[in-house]
């Protein structure tokens, strides 16, 4: 990795701060085949996503300057092993509260300016409000940019997209990747592989108009830009964008993400929702009862499937979406 | 209720209500008296005087919380009973239920009910088991959910779905990570908030909410004295209380604290340690790291054979400081905060260093219950932290709470040969 490349995991990762503070942040997505590599370190019932970027970092040279959330137990274990394994390099690991009101804003804002703190004293300078201000307008411009490229954009090759913003590089779209044909669903789920389960639901026919993913479209989701005269408020304000965007499942707010969700799917034009998750994922293990019992109520179909991260048995999935798309185009 | 120690009491009651169980029996006043009758029998042999202090604690508030005597909150293993018994609120520990429901052996059928519910088998069976309670309607109507964020993110999921399925608030508490003592005020902001919710229920004012909260306080600190007196005891050689037994502790810990029952608890307990006083020869000491398999003995029966005696345990010890009856909501959040579980890893490697250190064992065991991303998560970097401290530690994969999921053979054969190479 660059000297100046921050890396990071959790979609509630202030990419604002480490920009200003003159890192580059650069998404990690790990390396989904090579899990096995991180067994010493992450017991096998953990995330795998969590243990693919282990598996990676463990395969590349230092530094390792890595910016964690604590979002949920999997994230504090792979900051935990991280931290263990590369003393030398830069780790933070930043709190999120579950709740969204004033309090969880409060909350939030003051762990922003612990971790600027942290990242300014790394980088051995100071960040000043127009830093800040500068960088949270360069983020919104590629936000909005994502979603100009998106425009027309479904399934595997929206979900590409969002991973090539996160990881701060442009996206290669080609001209065949506008497709306009197949089912149209809303995908809904924490982080999915866009070449391994994304690619298997387009074969079935599935039109993903809206992924609701945290390598998705839900990180592009805050409306209005950051302002503020000086740090404090900066700091609150983007902590206000940051819970404001659709929530991920780990949230307290579940209420407001059900209502959200559902919203997007009849905005959206879908038929269906598919849910699918990276398995070892307790956020979305238990969410599931309580969202298929909402969608119900709404009428919405919904379908759930599970992914190990590299998918390379989720052909086996084809014949169940296909019937599930066969029913809700019926 | 302080699960398998009272298996003689459990086997009776099965043995009289199984066929019928069904969850009108447990609002019936007659179960109650029944079971209260029989834990003052000859059937209820305890190992402990104090052991019967807390069975009839729990009968107690879980007739009362059945029977609606006063409003019911429902806690995960974090939240700090003070609060509740303070204001006048029956606190109910679901898990505890669940280890129970699981050394009475009936785990897998509610189990099963979670998995049709659509809760994945790669959830925590502790939770799955208690869901699949809830779902069959066999637990105490909670008035209010309480959740901590620690120790791990199942209660705070698993109670949010017990909102809707009860239509019932949920409070989460975040408690900040370590190292941000100006944070403290938010948390005790967030206990106070939780304080007034329980006011509300039980009817209190802001003078008996705060009356109540420094009488419990003030238990809570008398109990704290005597479990320090008990840990003193407990560090000699061949202490008499084996930490088998005393691992069902942790419903004491987590959910009399607080309460006169707790105050008595540990004292009994430290009287009885100290007249009972220790017996030789010297056995191999060991710690013991998360929670046991409930429903199985035969584990502890090959320590015993091999002389090998659990020392201390990770969930059984006090890790906070005498509180300040006068200031309730920072003295709770600064306990709260003081907890091993909250934070990074390397808090509860330190916690078990220490325990391993004071307690002298020669060697560890970690229980990694399937689907607990907390603890078989940290248990690498737990493994390597003992290891440098000289302790050898054995991680032997189970489930705490499925009995299906417990495989005797491989589980015994790698145990006898960590306690061969241990001699
Ligand atoms: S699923 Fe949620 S908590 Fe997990 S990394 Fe994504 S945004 Fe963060
Ligand atoms: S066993 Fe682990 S996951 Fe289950 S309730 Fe306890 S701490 Fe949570």
């Amino acid at each position: 990795m660059a000297d100046r490349d921050m890396a990071w995991f959790c979609a509630y990762t202030p990419v604002e701060l480490i920009r200003a503070a003159g890192f580059r942040p650069v998404r990690r997505f790990g390396d989904p085949h090579g899990l096995e590599a991180a067994d010493t370190y992450l017991h096998p019932a953990l995330c795998p996503y969590v243990r693919a970027c282990l598996a990676q970092a463990l395969d590349q040279a230092p530094p390792h300057h890595a910016m964690f959330v604590n979002c949920c137990d999997g994230m504090r274990r792979l900051h935990d092993a991280w931290k263990a394994l590369f003393p030398e390099s830069f780790a933070f690991l930043m709190d999120l509260p579950r709740r969204t009101d004033e309090r969880g804003r409060e909350a939030l804002g003051r762990e922003f300016a612990r971790l600027l703190g942290a990242l300014e004293e790394f980088a051995g300078r100071r960040v000043t409000p127009d830093d800040l201000l500068r960088a949270c307008r360069e983020e919104r411009e590629l936000q909005l940019a994502y979603r100009r490229t998106v425009e027309g954009l479904w399934g595997a090759a929206r979900v590409a997209a969002a991973q090539a913003a996160q990881e701060d590089r442009a996206p290669a779209v080609e001209a065949a990747d506008h497709v306009s044909t197949g089912v149209p669903v809303l995908l809904s789920g924490n982080l999915l592989n866009p070449r391994g389960l994304l690619s298997i639901l387009e074969r079935a026919g599935a039109r993903v108009v809206w992924a609701d993913l945290c390598n998705g479209d839900r990180p592009f989701t805050a409306e209005a830009p950051v302002t503020g005269a000086d740090r404090p408020r900066i700091l609150r304000e983007l902590a206000a964008r940051y819970l404001e965007r659709h929530p991920c499942a780990r949230m307290a707010d579940g209420e407001r993400r059900y209502r959200l969700l559902v919203e997007r799917a009849r905005e959206c034009g879908a038929l269906g929702v598919i849910y699918a998750s990276l398995k070892f994922c307790d956020s979305y293990l238990y969410d599931f009862p309580r969202l298929r019992e909402r969608l119900r109520r709404e009428e919405i179909p919904v379908l759930r499937l599970e992914s190990d991260y590299a998918d390379g048995h989720a052909g086996q999935l084809l014949t169940r979406v296909e019937a599930f798309l066969e029913m809700i185009a019926g | 209720m302080s699960a398998e120690r009272e298996n003689g009491l459990l086997e009776a009651i099965k043995e009289r209500y199984l066929e019928k169980l069904s969850p009108e029996i447990f609002r019936s006043r007659l179960f109650w008296k029944t079971v209260e009758g029989l834990a003052r029998s000859p059937l209820n042999r305890p190992q402990w005087k104090a052991d019967r202090v807390s069975l009839s604690h729990f009968i107690r508030s879980t007739r009362d919380a059945y029977l609606g005597k006063a409003p019911v909150v429902w806690c995960n293993l974090l939240v700090p009973s003070e609060l509740v018994h303070g204001l006048g609120c029956l606190p109910f520990y679901p898990e505890m239920a669940a280890a129970v429901v699981a050394s009475a052996g009936l785990a897998p059928r509610f189990i099963d009910r979670a998995v049709e519910e659509e809760f994945s088998s790669d959830a925590c069976s502790y939770h799955r088991c208690l869901l699949g309670c809830a779902v069959e309607g066999f637990l105490p109507r909670p008035d209010l959910l309480l959740s901590v964020n620690y120790p791990c993110d199942s209660a705070v999921l698993s109670f949010a779905f017990l909102s809707e399925l009860y239509g019932v608030p949920h409070l989460v508490v975040d408690v900040p990570l370590p190292g941000r003592e100006e944070d403290l005020p938010l948390l005790a902001g967030q206990l106070e908030e939780a304080a007034s919710e329980m006011a509300r229920l039980s009817g209190r004012d802001r003078e008996g909410m705060l009356r109540g909260l420094a009488e419990s306080i003030e238990l809570s600190n008398r109990a704290l004295s005597y479990l320090r007196r008990v840990e003193e005891m407990r560090k000699r050689d061949d202490c008499t209380l084996d930490g088998k037994d005393a691992m069902g502790n942790v419903s004491v810990l987590a959910g009399c604290m607080g309460s006169e029952a707790g105050v008595e608890f540990y004292r009994l307990l430290a009287e009885e340690l100290r007249e009972r006083g220790c017996r030789g020869p010297r056995s191999l000491r060991l710690m013991w790291m998360h929670l046991k398999p409930w429903y199985a003995q035969s584990i502890f029966q090959s320590l015993e054979r091999h002389g090998a005696r659990l020392v201390c345990e990770e969930y059984t010890h006090a890790t906070w400081e005498p509180m300040d009856p006068g200031d309730p909501f920072v003295s709770l959040a600064a306990k709260l905060e003081s907890h091993f579980l909250v934070g990074p890893a390397e808090r509860r490697a330190a916690h078990l260093a220490r325990l391993a250190e004071e307690y002298r064992v020669d060697g560890a065991i970690h229980f990694n219950h399937w689907g607990c991303r907390q603890s078989c998560g940290g248990a690498p970097l737990v493994k390597r932290a003992l290891q440098e401290k000289g302790v050898p530690v054995l991680i032997i994969d189970g489930d705490c709470v499925d009995q299906r999921e417990y495989q005797e053979g491989q589980i015994s054969t790698r145990l006898e040969a960590f306690l061969e190479s241990l001699r």
